[in-house]
């Protein structure tokens, strides 16, 4: 959801809140008990299926887990799985070069897609919902196992890209050169999402500027330039955080198109990918664990990054 | 698997482990039922896993239908895929201590789960004669051991077996290829297919990504792939090799790399006697009858180029048993059965290789009729005659050796590494595997 409703969520309860708590101290007691036994399900689904196994691959990361061994055999290894990591696995750096890659360059394709779409069917026309609903059709299909394979039969030597260009092109997925190129496209393809949340956002601008830069004599570019933009950037920086989260994740697509191995020669290896060879084909869970590890801190760090530029290019409503 | 952690008091931080991790990782497992008497009559069932295609799980089902019927107490919780995701399935099952109680596996991977320790010792049940393996030939039987523990049982003997297109062969006015001529002689009879088949079919598949192919051809100069825990080649060994093999696709005798990438994933339907791009694939023997299920053309098979001496009494596949499983003295007795009976022996042909008991063997042979598991019978049995001595099972590591070997030969197909390189690249990272 878009910042600024994002921040009415915030408020309403804080402004609430006092006025019930200062009536009836009892009743707020009662009424938190209520809140966290409602709250159990959901923490208990979040402390047995995430939490508890995070601390767990935590641990492992410092160890030599190997995921068939008994546990007795498992052995404390400090920080080594961690320096294998830079220091003696090029595979991994490799991985995060296919990985960074990825991520630059299907993010904001994607993202421009998206825009560009959403600015196109934002006037009312006729059919407009049903483009609407048409785009945002692949997204729906998701990280899905069946569109990878649809994707994988799409860009063989006889597969329909080559022939809806006429061209005498190679297997594209076979070919070290662009294997990942197939992928950013799928990736691309799939921009409904960003899609529905800029269109949402654009519906948010009010239209008395586009009226007052145009009696200005403002051309449609400068109005997007100087009011689309500027309006739509609290959206466009939620899209963008989360599209790059999502990026660096991409997995489904690669492990179903290269057959698990991120092949051929490594091109489509992506992090998440390696990940899961190391630990599940080559048994090396606590090295994999620190992987997982490493890779959350490093997507945390690329998610302040990206709060710590919002402040130079994000304009809520109220400051501009 | 937590309660062992404990009981044994070990150090701190194993218990920390055991409290952190094992409930985790372990939760859903040890749901021991309580042990039964051996071979008493209780009800019991029995889990079983395997990987394969349709015919195989009808005819394993059968099989295990016939058991039923002799003890009708016992029953079967069965589980099958295909190839593809099958070790990853059986590693999640045995680290949640849900290790099914007989699974099938291959050579690639017995060691990596013998030295782990997830498979039972089958030595005391062959000494006690609850496990009948004296009509096995004894290399066979013996290359289920590993360090010295009966791992697994093998349910058939196979070889590898370069299968090709008879028919396209003879419709290109070509004489077969025959078991025993070199590598080089492969090549040179594969060049004219290209031009004769209009540039459509390739000669040969280009295997030097495949493990089985550079080991047997390793065997034929006196090496081997793996020397206790490290790469039995030398540098010049595998730049010899690789060599070898970019002078056959230059020559186009061999295919070009995104051919033979789509091959090298293993996929039966991708391989390219199937898709018809070239005239030999590099398999086993006993999958010429899967593979000549997919293709209208008429399919031969021989050995690997090369002196066939260098070939060995191989396990198809074998069977093993948890060490974690409840039901332990069962679960062996359905193995022995599987292995030993006449009729399972038929219901399965040549499916798991060729039956490991040779009594079994001569009544399947004595029963085929199907033409392809004739070929596949008559194959094997012939070089059953040739066998040289039997290597030690491939150690701990040999997954990544695999991958490794893969990756690195398909970084020369696409000309993006020279052979010298490859070579350097395929030693220390595959040394680090085997020794870590």
């Amino acid at each position: 959801m878009p910042p600024s409703v994002l921040k009415h969520a915030l408020v309403k309860p804080s402004t609430a809140k006092p006025s019930a708590a200062s009536t009836r101290p009892v009743k707020k007691k009662r009424e938190g008990v209520a809140g966290y036994v409602f709250l159990t399900p959901w923490m208990l689904g979040l402390m047995g299926i995430t939490a508890v196994p995070m601390l767990g691959s935590l641990v492992l990361s410092f160890t030599n887990y190997d995921l068939l061994s008994p546990f007795t055999e498992v052995q404390w290894v400090g920080l080594k799985n961690y320096a294998r990591m830079f220091g003696n696995d090029p595979h991994y750096l490799h991985a995060v070069r296919v990985t960074l890659v990825f991520g630059l360059v299907a993010v904001p394709l994607k993202l421009g897609a998206a825009l560009g779409v959403a600015v196109l069917l934002n006037r009312e026309r006729r059919f407009t919902g049903w483009f609407r609903g048409l785009f945002y059709l692949p997204s729906l299909l998701g990280g899905s196992v069946a569109l990878a394979l649809v994707w994988r039969a799409m860009w063989s030597r006889d597969g329909a890209f080559n022939t809806l260009f006429g061209l005498d092109g190679p297997n594209w997925i076979n070919e070290p050169d662009f294997a990942l190129g197939t992928l950013v496209v799928l990736g691309v393809w799939q921009f409904g999402a960003p899609m529905v949340i800029f269109l949402a956002g654009l519906k948010q601008i009010p239209t008395e500027l586009y009226e007052a830069a145009s009696v200005d004599g403002a051309n449609k570019l400068r109005s997007f330039w100087h009011i689309t933009l500027p309006g739509l950037s609290p959206v466009i920086f939620f899209n963008l955080v989360l599209e790059t989260i999502h990026g660096f994740q991409g997995f489904t697509s690669a492990y179903v198109i290269s057959g698990g191995t991120g092949g051929p020669i490594d091109a489509t290896l992506m992090y998440t990918l390696y990940l899961y060879r190391t630990g599940w084909s080559e048994y090396q869970m606590g090295y994999a664990s620190a992987m997982a590890w490493v890779f959350l801190v490093a997507i945390a760090i690329i998610t302040a990054v990206l709060f710590s530029t919002g402040r130079f290019w994000v304009h809520y409503g109220e400051n501009s | 698997m937590h309660r062992a952690a404990m009981s044994q008091g070990t150090s701190r931080r194993t218990l920390l482990l055991g409290a952190l991790a094992a409930p985790v990782l372990a939760a859903c497992g040890s749901k021991e039922a309580e042990q039964p008497a051996p071979m008493s009559t209780e009800p019991v069932e029995l889990s079983i896993f395997w990987w394969g295609a349709d015919a195989r799980a009808k005819a394993t089902e059968d099989a295990l239908a016939l058991y039923k019927t002799k003890y009708p107490f016992v029953s079967f919780k069965t589980t099958w895929q295909g190839n593809q995701g099958y070790y990853d399935k059986l590693a999640t099952l045995a680290a949640g201590g849900n290790a099914p109680d007989i699974f099938q596996i291959d050579d690639g991977a017995l060691s990596e789960y013998a030295e782990r320790n997830v498979t039972l010792d089958l030595n005391p049940y062959m000494a006690n004669k609850k496990l009948d393996v004296s009509k096995f030939p004894e290399s066979l039987w013996k290359y289920g051991e590993v360090g010295g523990k009966l791992s697994g049982v093998p349910t058939g003997e196979n070889t590898p077996g370069m299968i090709y297109n008879k028919q396209l062969i003879t419709e290109l006015g070509l004489t077969e290829p025959k078991t025993g001529m070199s590598w080089e002689d492969l090549i040179s009879w594969a060049e004219p297919v290209y031009a004769k088949s209009g540039n459509k079919v390739y000669g040969t598949m280009d295997p030097s990504a495949d493990y089985k192919a550079l080991w047997m051809w390793l065997r034929q100069q006196g090496k081997e792939l793996y020397a206790n825990k490290a790469i039995g080649a030398a540098k010049e060994d595998l730049v010899k090799w690789f060599t070898l093999w970019k002078g056959a696709r230059d020559r186009k005798s061999a295919p070009t790399a995104d051919l033979i990438h789509e091959a090298n994933g293993g996929d039966v339907t991708k391989q390219l006697v199937v898709t018809g791009t070239a005239a030999t694939s590099f398999l086993w023997a006993n999958q010429i009858t899967e593979v000549q299920a997919k293709t209208k053309q008429t399919l031969g098979v021989m050995a690997y180029p090369g002196n066939p001496n260098a070939q060995w009494a191989r396990a198809a596949l074998y069977f093993s048993v948890a060490r974690s499983s409840a039901k332990k003295d069962r679960a062996v007795d359905v193995i022995n059965f599987l292995v030993n009976s006449n009729e399972v022996g038929k219901l399965w042909g040549a499916d798991r290789g060729l039956s490991a008991n040779l009594d079994v063997r001569k009544a399947v042979a004595d029963g085929l009729t199907d033409a392809t598991a004739k070929t596949a019978f008559a194959f094997e049995t012939d070089m059953a005659t040739k066998f040289g001595k039997a290597p030690a099972v491939p150690p701990k590591g040999h997954v990544k050796v695999r991958a490794l070997l893969t990756t690195i030969a398909e970084s020369v197909q696409y000309g993006k590494a020279d052979a010298a390189a490859a070579a350097d690249q395929f030693l220390k990272e595959a040394n680090a595997a085997l020794g870590a």
